[in-house]
């Protein structure tokens, strides 16, 4: 599988109700060991509609600035969703939620 | 203890890839996830990079144009991406550096061909830097 497999896949609840796409997909370091490091593990998705502001990651990281972009990137990212990946599953494209109400995109520290 | 946080995208994704000289190898066009049998969660265990990975994760009329002429102008031992395992990787950080020079990791095949072959045949070409 690969990175973009999953990034801007659509992203449904089990209703089928459509919940939007895979803007990202957060990776925490620590799989297995590869080389000297251990791997960056899939941990969930971020989830939207608007992927450019997504690209900007001022939803999920301290961004002091420009002030005005950053106003600007967050109330366009407003909507950002984030699905824990134990709570996802692939079906054939598109990814099916367990959760019907996606979580707050946690922000990186 | 949980290990360090990055986003795909915003952390990796178009990233440039220096090798231990500090030239750059490539971008990080996509990376290559598996995903474990005993049905833990994936993780990356290659970079790739190149217009054939680009392709892929463009999509698109674009992509279909950027896949079809690098699938065009390869030979058939070299219409794959360049794939960097993660092994090789020793820092991530505004660069990817990784443990091999340009030419050991060979992840851009087509376009050492095309200088060597082409652009170093070019008189002057040899003496670009003076």
């Amino acid at each position: 599988m690969r990175g973009s497999d999953l990034l801007g896949a659509p992203v449904v609840s089990r209703s089928g109700a459509a919940l939007g796409r895979v803007l990202d997909v957060r990776l925490v370091q620590d799989g297995p060991l590869l080389g000297a490091f251990a791997a960056m593990r899939v941990e969930g998705l971020v989830v939207g509609h608007r992927r450019t502001s997504a690209r900007l990651g001022y939803d999920r990281v301290e961004a002091h600035g420009p002030w005005l972009v950053a106003t600007v990137v967050r109330w366009l990212a407003r909507d950002n969703r984030y699905l824990p990946w134990e709570q996802a599953s692939l079906e054939g494209h598109r990814v099916v939620s367990g959760l019907d109400e996606l979580l707050r995109v946690p922000f990186i520290t | 203890m949980t290990g360090r946080v990055r986003d795909l995208a915003l952390h990796l994704l178009d990233r440039q890839v220096v090798d231990t000289e500090g030239k750059a190898v490539g971008n990080v066009d996509d990376v290559e996830l598996v995903v474990p049998e005993d049905g833990s969660p994936p993780y990356v265990v290659a970079i790739l990079t190149g217009p054939q990975a680009l392709a892929r994760r463009l999509g698109g009329l674009l992509g279909q144009w950027l896949g079809f002429w690098s699938h065009a102008l390869s030979r058939p031992d070299s219409s794959e991406p360049g794939r960097i395992p993660m092994e090789l990787v020793t820092d991530i950080d505004t660069q990817i550096t990784v443990a091999r020079t340009r030419q050991e990791l060979g992840v851009h095949r087509n376009e050492d061909r095309a200088r060597q072959y082409l652009i170093l045949r070019i008189p002057g070409a040899r003496h670009a830097r003076q």
